[in-house]
C-alpha cells in the first residue's frame, strides 16, 4: 500500500511537469509560426542528431555498425563528462591526504 | 526503512541490477537511427516502469533531504538533490514531447494525438540535456558505482576464476 501510494506520487508529479510543458508549448505553438505536420509523418531528425542519419535509412535498420557507433558516441559523452568530475575531485583528494601526511 | 529494504545487500544488489537495466535501455533508446523508431518508442516506455522502481528504491534518501534541504546539508548532497530534480524534470518533458511525436506506441493503441513540429524539437532538446545530465548523475555517484561494480561483480567474477583454478590444480 505504501509503494503503491509513492509510486502514485512519483506520477502525480510526473502528471504536473507534463500539464505545464503541454500548456507551454500549445500556448506558444498555438501564437507562432511553428510548423505542424500531418499524423504519422514524423519531420526528420536535425543534422548531426544521430550519427546514422549519415547513412542509408531513415528508420535506421542498418546492422551492427550503426547500432555501435551510436552506442559508443553516447557512452563516449557520459564517459567524458564521468572523466571531468571525477578526475579533478580524486587529484584533489590524494593532494589533501599527501599534505595531510606529510 | 523502505518496504524494498529487506536487506541492505539486497538492495544494493537490485538497485545495481535496476539502474544497470536503465542505463543500458537509455543508451539503446538514444539510438534510434540504428535500432529503430518502434524499439526506441517502446524500450522509453518501458524505462518508465524502470524509473519509477529507481525512484522508490532511493524514496527514504528522497524524503531525507527534501526535509533538510533548507536546513543543514553538505554541498555535494545538495548539488545531487537539484540534478535529481533535473533528470526527473527533463526525463519528463523528454517522455511527453515523444508520446507527442509518436510514432508506434500511440498508432499501436490507436491514439492519434495533434501534431506541432515544437514537440520535436522539444525532444532532441530534452534528450541531448539527459545525456549530459544523466553523465552528470552518474559522475556524483561514481564511488558507489566502483564499489558496488567490485563487491557484486569483480570480486564474485575472481573468486569463480581463482576457485575453477583450484578445481584444475587439485584435480
Amino acid at each position: 500500500m505504501k509503494t503503491l501510494g509513492r509510486i502514485l506520487i512519483i506520477l502525480a508529479v510526473m502528471a504536473i511537469v507534463m500539464g505545464v510543458t503541454y500548456a507551454a508549448v500549445n500556448a506558444g505553438g498555438s501564437s507562432s509560426d511553428t510548423p505542424q505536420f500531418e499524423a504519422g509523418r514524423r519531420p526528420p531528425f536535425r543534422e548531426g542528431q544521430f550519427e546514422g542519419e549519415h547513412r542509408e535509412g531513415r528508420d535506421g535498420r542498418e546492422g551492427g555498425g550503426g547500432w555501435m557507433f551510436g552506442l559508443i558516441k553516447n557512452v563516449g559523452v557520459i564517459a567524458v563528462v564521468v572523466t571531468l568530475i571525477v578526475l579533478p575531485k580524486s587529484v584533489a583528494r590524494k593532494r589533501r591526504r599527501t599534505a595531510a601526511a606529510g | 526503512m523502505s518496504e524494498f529494504q529487506s536487506s541492505p545487500k539486497n538492495l544494493t544488489r537490485v538497485k545495481l541490477t535496476v539502474d544497470l537495466v536503465i542505463f543500458f535501455a537509455f543508451l539503446i533508446a538514444m539510438d534510434p537511427r540504428s535500432s529503430g523508431i518502434a524499439v526506441h518508442e517502446w524500450l522509453a516506455t518501458a524505462a518508465l516502469a524502470a524509473l519509477i522502481v529507481h525512484l522508490l528504491l532511493s524514496w527514504d534518501w528522497i524524503v531525507q533531504i527534501s526535509r533538510r534541504f533548507l536546513g543543514r546539508v553538505n554541498l555535494q548532497t545538495r548539488i545531487n538533490y537539484i540534478l535529481n530534480w533535473l533528470l526527473f524534470i527533463d526525463g519528463s518533458i523528454m517522455m511527453l514531447s515523444g508520446f507527442m511525436i509518436s510514432e508506434a506506441v500511440f498508432p499501436a493503441l490507436g491514439i492519434e494525438l495533434p501534431r506541432n513540429f515544437a514537440w520535436r524539437e522539444l525532444h532532441d532538446m530534452t534528450a541531448n540535456l539527459f545525456l549530459l545530465l544523466l553523465g552528470l548523475h552518474t559522475a556524483l555517484h561514481w564511488g558507489w558505482v566502483v564499489d558496488t561494480f567490485k563487491r557484486y561483480i569483480f570480486k564474485p567474477l575472481g573468486r569463480l576464476v581463482f576457485f575453477r583454478r583450484r578445481k584444475d590444480v587439485t584435480a
